[in-house]
């Protein structure tokens, strides 16, 4: 079934080619070490040399003779090495040159390889956040779908609630109250705001398998309520399930951007947001340094694109009807 | 001699799959008088909505015409390009779809739906196409004022009603009808039958009703045409059809409805399912299912429709010439 | 055991509309639906769209719980289930057919998985090889051999008519005494449909069950029942045997539902249908009988009371004031 949704994706043109953009990305974020030049918040190259062989002075402290059939002598090794340590500090806010193929930040950092090692976390994030959100929606949406009456009502309401909420107000409010340190608090905040939509989908795909006749079959046959919805009904979500989960990932890619963007998340780790919001607050949309804005930005518009890509044949997945014949 | 109203000769069409073509209608050829009800009878997947398709040109996507002529107007209508067949749709050839509800626009009431079809077809004022409505909609059964009404406040039978409406507002010649019924419960099917009856002796338009209900067709129809896996398997008048079947095929389809007035006695319909039409079996399509297969049934290319009556034809090696 | 594998008495279920609109008003699915199956016997339930058959049941399987009224089941009358083995010992005796051999499998199982689980919710089997034994003799019991080619597929590999007898396969596993088929042939091809048919008949007589038997079809009703019922917009009309009321129908409902119904072996000239008219709305029924509005012989009475469901002998039951 996972399988089948994937050859779905692939054998559509449009997003055979969003998921070689994001197959791109994936590989850079996988193989980061082995692209970036240097690691991400490296300002500076320190070289240690050793200079010519190491002497060793052997010089005698002190010798005492206690008793006549025994001789004490202290004695001291002194070893004297001599090393050189040439520091090579990153020129700051440096533009393009053979050393720093994107030239480097405020700090120093190499732009290239905080772009590289950006590509993780954000990445990362995205799917950290469409993993929690799936798993979230999938269980509110099996529970509130089959149970229907009250569990359903209280749900819907709050998911209703949620979904009129706005979003970037809602994630400053809750960003403002998270102390944490690290990507989690991002993947929160993400999530939080972003299970609505997922579980309202989910939702009515339960309420319509739930009246289809295999599963009044199953229960009149005696089924439990929790072999029914996890053996006949979960398997059928399989493939929607799969898009949402792919449709909410790169949502929060995107999102995360966003949030760092505004100086909402951590602006300590180092993702295409945050070097986005460096290099706005050192003004460098304003002073025309393109290599520092310009990468980052690109990438996410071409997650963006791929996302839209991969959208068409995800689309076909969550409408049958939308699929040719 | 009676006029032909419409002439299908060696008619192959179907559409391409990602495994091959399908030959949903294989060589097909029949004749269809004026004024007669034509039933043309057969189960899922025979290709008789293809046929139906193929005869108005409204095959879509990836269905297409192979080859063979359909003779309407003295002119070849599978040869014809698009525009030259253009004008002669809903005014010479109209069609009534299975399913009202989604043949009939939701948003759009049915009068508009009507005067929508004369427009585009006449040159005529909003008044005039008004008028050929509500004669329309009497005809039928539905009163005037329904008029604004959308489909989804009309019943199944009225909506199916209205699609009859609509086809026959420009008083075509020919009619087909693709299972207009099959979604109707059977009193509603009944009274849909008559009245297309009372409006066939009025109109005198010919008849093309496709359905796989047989038991139907045979009271109905003046003449019948098997269809099996995409070919014709008998042909010929209704209740000669009904009461001396040939074909075995044909046998075995009258044999699969119980009787509600006669005696009872067990049937046992046809064994097996219909072949695979990507790769039909190269000899008689109905072989492997067959209770009477000889060896020469097997051997390709399959026996064709040969006369086997005055007005009767059938595509078996054991039926002869001639009776 | 006794004699009467399930009765019903004056069985009323509505079911309430939610919305604002329509706050109070219900779909009067069941009023008054009184009948007795015996036991090995087969009683046909007859009625169109929108009769309430397929409500009833549902009620009959407690997959609803009836508003008012008595069901009682070999002798013993239905009470709310207390625990889980209360609600499976029920599910074991009595068991549903669905309609659609294209919805009824879940087409992410296997078939193996499918026939697996009545006997296991059931505790039939004792151990994998009694298990693997139940399965290839429910497949032989409904003619799929060998076993090895179902077994491992999935639905959509099988054809409708194979998938049908599966689901037949699924509701025998547990060893029924009362099954219910919902119309279990009205989405099979029609060469297929008495095959499937027969099946039902031979397996009622090899496990000696009662069948309840739901359709639209009066011919088919005939071909498997001895007893009938015909309902109307909620209401049972007339009951009694198959060959009394379809050979001599006293109810005018009943009447026209023959007349509507083909029946090509009584020659080929049919009389005129001589009700009008379509189903009502369950919402807001006609008020007294039912079928006044369509009724050819309506007197001032039919509207104002509801006319009794009454014995006139030989078995049969009508409600008319007429008879």
């Amino acid at each position: 079934m996972i399988l089948d949704f994937f050859k779905t994706l692939v054998s559509n043109r449009k997003s055979f080619i969003g998921l070689c953009i994001l197959g791109f990305f994936v590989l850079v974020a996988l193989f980061a070490p082995l692209i970036a030049p240097y690691p991400p918040k490296v300002d500076r190259i320190e070289t240690v040399e050793k200079l010519g062989e190491p002497s060793i002075e052997e010089e005698t402290v002190s010798e005492e003779q206690p008793s006549d059939s025994r001789d004490v002598v202290t004695y001291r090794t002194v070893t004297r090495e001599d090393y050189r340590k040439t520091t090579d500090y990153f020129p700051l806010r440096a533009k393009p040159s053979r050393h720093h193929w994107l030239g480097t930040n405020h700090a120093g950092n190499d732009l290239l390889s905080q772009l590289v090692w950006g590509t993780r976390v954000s990445l990362s994030i995205g799917l950290l956040t469409g993993l929690f959100v799936t798993l979230l929606s999938l269980t509110l949406a099996l529970l509130s779908g089959y149970l229907g009456g009250l569990v359903d009502d209280v749900v819907s309401f709050f998911t209703n609630i949620m979904l009129v909420m706005p979003g970037l107000p809602l994630m400053i409010v809750i960003a403002a109250y998270i102390t944490m340190k690290g990507v989690l608090p991002i993947v929160l905040i993400l999530g939080l705001t972003g299970w609505p939509y997922p579980t309202r989908l989910l939702r009515s795909q339960v309420l319509t398998l739930k009246n289809r006749d295999f599963v009044r079959a199953s229960q009149s046959l005696g089924e439990r309520t929790s072999f029914v919805v996890f053996r006949e009904i979960l398997p059928n979500m399989v493939s929607i399930a799969m898009a949402e989960f792919f449709a909410t990932s790169m949502a929060a890619i995107l999102g995360e951007a966003t949030l760092e963007f505004i100086g909402l998340g951590n602006v300590t780790v180092v993702s295409w947001g945050t070097i986005l919001f460096w290099a706005q607050a050192n003004g460098a949309l304003l002073g025309g340094a393109w290599w520092w804005f310009l990468p980052p930005g690109i990438c996410i518009a071409l997650i963006g694109t791929s996302f839209v890509l991969i959208n068409f044949a995800i689309d076909e997945i969550s409408n049958p009807r939308l699929r040719k014949r | 001699m009676a006029e032909t109203a419409l002439e299908v000769k060696n008619l192959s069409a179907g559409y391409a799959t990602v495994k091959g073509f399908v030959r949903a209608v294989d060589d097909v050829s029949f004749t269809l008088t004026k004024g007669e009800f034509m039933g043309i009878a057969g189960e899922s997947g025979c290709g008789k909505s293809t046929l139906a398709y193929a005869i108005m040109r409204i095959l879509r996507d990836r269905a297409r015409i192979e080859s063979g002529s359909i003779w309407f107007k003295g002119k070849d209508f599978a040869s014809l390009p698009l525009e030259d067949v253009e004008p002669h749709r809903w005014t010479d050839m109209a069609m009534v779809f299975q399913s009202a509800m989604n043949a009939l626009n939701p948003v759009l009431s049915i009068g508009e739906q009507l005067t929508d079809a004369v427009h585009a077809h006449r040159q005529v004022t909003k008044a005039e196409a008004e008028g050929m409505a509500v004669a329309m909609l009497e005809l039928v059964d539905i009163n005037a004022d329904r008029l604004r009404s959308y489909p989804h406040q009309l019943s199944g039978g009225m909506r199916q009603r209205v699609m009859i409406a609509m086809a026959l507002i420009l008083h075509p010649d020919l009619l087909i009808m693709d299972e207009p019924t099959t979604a109707l419960d059977v009193v509603v099917q009944r009274s849909i039958l008559e009245k297309i009856e009372e409006l066939q002796t009025k109109l005198g338009f010919s008849v093309i009703f496709i359905t796989h209900d047989l038991s139907l067709l045979v009271e109905i129809s003046d003449a019948l045409a098997i269809m099996y896996a995409g070919k014709i398997v008998e042909c010929g008048p209704a209740r000669e059809l009904f009461s001396s079947p040939s074909h075995p095929y044909t046998q075995g389809l009258m044999d699969s409805f119980p009787s509600l007035t006669g005696p009872m006695v067990r049937i046992e319909g046809i064994k097996g399912k219909a072949p695979d039409l990507l790769s039909p079996p190269p000899g008689c399509r109905f072989a492997p299912r067959c209770p009477k297969v000889s060896p020469a049934c097997l051997e390709a290319p399959g026996p064709g429709l040969v006369p086997s009556g005055s007005r009767r034809s059938c595509a078996c090696v054991l039926v002869g010439g001639d009776r | 055991m006794s004699a009467k594998a399930l009765e019903l008495r004056g069985v009323v279920k509505h079911f309430p509309l939610r919305s604002l609109m329509s706050y109070g008003k219900s779909v009067h699915a069941m009023d008054d639906v009184s009948f007795t199956l015996e036991s090995g016997g087969s009683l046909a339930l007859v009625g169109e769209s929108g009769s309430g058959k397929t409500t009833t049941a549902s009620v009959i399987a407690r997959l609803y719980e009836r508003d008012s009224g008595e069901l009682i089941v070999d002798g013993e009358p239905a009470k709310p289930f207390r625990n889980r083995s209360e609600s499976l010992a029920y599910k074991r005796k009595v068991q549903l057919i669905f309609q659609d051999p294209f919805g009824c499998l879940n087409p992410t199982h296997r078939i193996r998985s499918i026939l697996e689980r009545p006997f296991l919710i059931h505790g039939l089997a004792d151990g994998a090889s009694d298990l693997e034994a139940k399965l290839r003799g429910i497949l032989e019991q409904v003619g799929l051999t060998p076993a090895e080619d179902f077994l491992d597929r999935f639905p959509h590999e099988l054809s409708g008519g194979q998938r049908q007898r599966i689901n037949i396969a699924r509701t025998f596993a547990a060893g029924p005494s009362i099954v219910l088929a919902d119309e279990p042939t009205s989405m099979l091809d029609v060469s297929i449909r008495m095959g499937v048919m027969n099946m039902m008949l031979d397996l009622k007589e090899r496990n000696g069950v009662s069948y309840l038997y739901i359709t639209h079809d009066l011919a088919g009703a005939r071909y498997m029942c001895t007893t009938i019922a015909v309902m109307y917009a909620g209401m049972i009309m007339e009951i009694g045997s198959t060959e009394d009321v379809i050979g001599q129908a006293l109810h005018p409902y009943v009447k026209l539902l023959k007349s509507a119904s083909p029946a090509p072996e009584s020659g080929l000239t049919r009389t005129r249908l001589e009700a009008k008219g379509e189903i009502p709305s369950l919402i807001a029924p006609p008020v007294g009988c039912r079928f006044h509005p369509r009724c050819p012989h309506v007197r001032p009475e039919c509207r104002e009371a509801v006319p009794e469901l009454r014995d006139v002998g030989g078995g049969r039951k009508v409600r008319c004031i007429l008879v």
